[in-house]
């Protein structure tokens, strides 16, 4: 781990334990962001279907959570970051609606989510057989294409509690909302993402909705 | 949540590990790099312009008074509320983006009810 030498300077400037603290928070703060960024670009990806685009979100939420955030308890960190992180998400889809309606205004063809390659964008899974490597990557596929479908709220709501793991209050945390709206989205996710993965993919998912 | 919603959890999260576990040296890298410039951060003394934020009110506050007073023409009944809704606008933590629209949020918020719905 890299150990910054200006804030041993900084400790040794100031008092000892500011400096031990100043340390410590920076260890704590570095174990939790690479803790968290591989998920979180996952995420911010199925959001905007973009790895580019998901990688700035992913960083710019990283630095805004150091800047204001990093004097609140560890235990704060996961909800305040995924909700600095879910509205520059929404922020992106904001900029690129208005981004679209310029486009069209000029008579341009406005970016669509058709232009996101998602075998391009799968991951590296390089030393797997080539049947399980295909089918992993359908599968994602499928799912990606089924949670990124979502409306927006239960989009949220799914991917935090299920791929980030949040409890429901940290969910409603991170999604500014209440943790009655965050269970309602979520069930409603799950029940649709059920219906429509078993619809393309049956087995893969568990049984049918209608077979319980 | 019954068993088989519990199953199916069980299922997708498993894809999406594996997709998470499986991100290639290149992106790994960049997250690499975008962690430690976040780190930088706490380095960064705190930002000055936050200080120079009620003087800078009081000095536009003041430009619209010596405005108002040289040309009043300027300020009539029509344009006086709309020039401080504009200076409301510059001066808020909103971004203006936002502001300019209004109309795609009044959008979102019909489809993400109707979303619920179905």
């Amino acid at each position: 781990m890299e150990v910054s030498t200006s804030v041993f300077a900084v400790s040794c400037a100031g008092t000892p334990t500011t400096g031990i603290r100043a340390l410590q928070k920076e260890r704590q703060l570095n174990q939790f962001l690479a803790e968290v960024e591989r998920r979180a670009l996952r995420i911010a990806e199925i959001g905007v279907r973009d790895r580019d685009e998901a990688l700035d979100l992913v960083q710019d939420a990283m630095i805004k959570l150091v800047r204001n955030y990093s004097d609140r308890g560890t235990d704060e960190w996961a909800p305040l970051f995924y909700r600095i992180l879910q509205n520059g998400v929404r922020d992106w889809h904001r900029r690129q609606a208005v981004r679209n309606r310029v486009m069209v205004w000029f008579g341009r063809k406005p970016s669509e989510d058709s232009d996101y390659d998602a075998i391009a964008a799968a991951p590296d899974t390089s030393g797997r057989a080539p049947d399980e490597e295909l089918q992993n990557s359908e599968a994602m596929q499928s799912l990606e294409t089924a949670v990124h479908e979502l409306p927006a709220r239960q989009r949220e709501a799914f991917m935090l509690r299920t791929f980030e793991g949040l409890d429901v209050a940290g969910t409603a945390v991170a999604m500014g909302c209440s943790t009655g709206s965050v269970k309602t989205h979520y069930s409603r996710a799950v029940h649709a993402l059920r219906e429509k993965l078993e619809e393309h993919r049956p087995g893969d998912y568990g049984p049918r909705v209608g077979e319980r | 949540m019954n068993e088989q919603d519990r199953t199916f959890e069980i299922q997708v999260k498993a894809t999406f590990d594996e997709s998470v576990g499986a991100l290639d040296a290149a992106t790994l890298s960049k997250l690499n790099r975008s962690r430690h410039a976040a780190l930088a951060e706490l380095q960064q003394p705190r930002r000055q312009w936050s200080r120079w934020m009620p003087a800078t009110g009081v000095a536009a506050a003041a430009l619209i008074a010596v405005m108002m007073l040289q040309s009043p023409a300027v300020f009539d009944d029509v344009n006086g509320p709309t020039a401080v809704t504009d200076m409301e606008i510059l001066l808020g933590e909103d971004s203006i983006e936002m502001l300019e629209d209004l109309e795609f949020y009044s959008w979102i918020d019909i489809a993400e009810s109707e979303g619920d719905v179905g």
